[in-house]
């Protein structure tokens, strides 16, 4: 066996582009990703037949002002799921590269640590984003025909049926910077995912068990701050927070998240 | 070229790294040696900041590793063998870090072929053997045709031929005026991969010298003897620089002298010898005589050097 020849590469150079390309080719050269997505897409073109097809209108078809929020509803349902997914993956994206070692492979290409946290959760957030799109447009698709055969009729001249779909799909996509965040900080998958799941499920469940047991105002009070009950509210509105405000709860459990494991990530050995 | 200034590293009230200050030379294979848990492990990573130094600090081509334009240029590492996702292809593994420094398909499929990956670069890593794992690892610390390269155990798990090639390939970017640093626990491997040694024993360098030097002064030459007469003979054979241990009662271990000297002693005395064999010198026993006394000095056990070469 020869040694090597070695061809010199001068132009080779630390970038952030490179190091987005470098966290993409990451993300989909894993199983989990492909399989987390297809279940998200899956599952939210999945509940939306099976909930337009059993919608039970009876004889008396709802006004036509709310045409547009049954659609939107039947279109992001599965997202309730989706969301779940998308949480595990979350942490996986960085759990994962924990559990096997490649976290020092990693920081040794990026010694400045922060660039490579901040690709990570720029190619998370836009591929999240865009299954989200394709989630809840390919569910409005299936659920159109089917909820038409109710006689309930989308009105796209109303910009919001679009917008909102388009807000489910961001919080897709901001749910998994938040489970990257957590995961970043745990460094650990079951950790990670507990404690994730725990603050979107488990968390708005206990607030809503100690509301129904004591009555407590603080327990009220917060109770619309809850991540995944800000999160639903940014894109189905109604709820005592207004869209805006929903998203800006939501954007602050991200940040809150993001900047915890930014700093760890900067200050801990590898 | 890699300059470490009272490099110290502690764990609590533990210190893994106490106080070290060398340097690595470009143009040679410097070994980096020492018993487990001595931290050569530690240090490595504190080269290349995965670790931060408690004290003191660690340049590489004169600046810190992180203040490089492209790291992966500057240094080459291979810390861990396992430092890579079980989930991926070696071939996603490699274009992924080869990404972050805009290196494309055409260098990863170079050095796949140099570490002779070919056959396997497709398949994912979690079935790949120990073996396997350090030709990538390798392959991945050869990525950026780094000046300086740091090996931290390469031939662990590598066949026969494996530890050939990467002998050959250490001493061969040596020539090409790199820098390699590559730490093993095979003596006989130093012995001849490397010009320069860095010992490290409980945190600490106890010997940083070129390969030869050690050799010469830290391994006496013992010669072992039997004779019916041996209590006679040892009376005979004391001197200032002269060490001889009993063995059994009529076995002598003798360093300071030579073979030739004590035969003739021996002839003259008239003393009949039953066996007279020299114990050739190794860079192994020398090792072990440095490390020993690291922790001989720390412990403060008894067993001295003879002792344990007469066992």
């Amino acid at each position: 066996m020869s040694a090597t020849t070695i061809t010199t590469r001068p132009d080779a150079r630390l970038s952030a582009p490179g190091i987005v390309r470098s966290e993409w080719i990451k993300l989909r050269s894993v199983r989990s990703t492909v399989w987390s997505y297809a279940i998200v897409v899956a599952a939210s073109i999945g509940i939306a037949a099976l909930l337009a097809s059993t919608f039970g209108f009876g004889e008396q078809i709802p006004p036509a002002e709310l045409h547009n929020g049954i659609i939107v509803q039947a279109a992001t349902f599965g997202l309730y799921i989706g969301q779940l997914v998308v949480a595990v993956l979350g942490v996986l994206v960085i759990s994962g590269e924990y559990s096997t070692g490649m976290i020092r492979s990693t920081l040794t290409a990026v010694p400045t640590r922060l660039p490579a946290l901040a690709a990570k959760a720029v190619v998370l957030f836009v591929s999240t984003f865009v299954v989200g799109l394709v989630s809840v447009f390919g569910a409005l698709l299936l659920a159109l025909p089917i909820l038409a055969g109710y006689g309930i009729e989308a009105d796209f001249g109303d910009g919001a049926l679009l917008g909102n779909l388009v807000l489910a799909a961001l919080y897709l996509g901001l749910v998994s910077l938040f489970a990257l965040g957590l995961g970043t900080i745990l460094r650990s998958s079951a950790g990670g995912i507990a404690a994730t799941l725990g603050v979107i499920l488990l968390l708005p469940t206990i607030i809503s068990a100690v509301i129904g047991i004591t009555q407590a105002q603080w327990a009220m009070d917060i109770s619309p701050y809850m991540f995944a009950t800000a999160g639903t509210g940014i894109f189905s509105p109604g709820g005592p927070l207004s869209q805006g405000e929903n998203l800006l709860v939501v954007l602050a459990w991200v940040a809150v998240s993001l900047v915890g494991g930014a700093l760890l990530l900067k200050r801990r050995d590898a | 070229m890699i300059q470490a200034e009272g490099l110290t590293k502690r764990y609590g009230d533990k210190t893994a790294v106490n106080d070290i200050s060398f340097t690595v030379k470009p143009g040679m294979v410097t070994g980096f040696l020492g018993p487990n848990g001595a931290g050569k492990s530690t240090t490595m990573r504190m080269i290349v900041g995965l670790d931060r130094p408690s004290e003191g600090s660690v340049t590489v081509n004169g600046k810190a590793y992180a203040a490089h334009h492209a790291p992966l240029r500057e240094v080459g590492a291979l810390l861990d063998a396992k430092a890579i996702h079980t989930g991926r292809s070696a071939y996603n593994h490699l274009l992924a870090m080869g990404a972050t420094h805009g290196i494309g398909k055409a260098r990863v499929n170079e050095v796949i072929g140099l570490t002779g990956l070919e056959s396997v670069a497709g398949k994912r890593v979690g079935g790949f053997s120990l073996g396997m794992g350090q030709r990538l690892g390798i392959a991945a610390a050869l990525l950026g045709d780094p000046a300086t390269l740091i090996l931290d155990e390469p031939v662990n798990g590598l066949d026969p031929e494996g530890v050939m090639w990467v002998r050959q390939l250490a001493r061969h970017l040596a020539s090409e005026g790199r820098t390699i640093f590559l730490s093993s626990h095979l003596m006989s491997e130093m012995a001849l991969t490397a010009d320069h040694l860095i010992v490290l024993g409980r945190g600490r360098i106890i010997a940083d010298a070129p390969v030869a030097d050690i050799l010469a002064t830290s391994t006496r030459t013992a010669v072992k003897l039997r004779s019916p007469r041996a209590d006679q003979l040892a009376q005979l054979l004391q001197g200032a620089d002269v060490t001889i241990t009993t063995t059994e009662h009529d076995a002598l271990t003798i360093t300071g002298l030579t073979a030739p000297v004590i035969g003739e002693a021996a002839a003259q005395a008239g003393i009949a010898l039953h066996e007279l064999t020299p114990v050739g010198a190794s860079l192994e026993e020398a090792y072990m005589e440095l490390t020993q006394d690291d922790v001989e000095y720390h412990a403060g056990t008894t067993p001295t050097i003879t002792e344990e070469a007469a066992r």
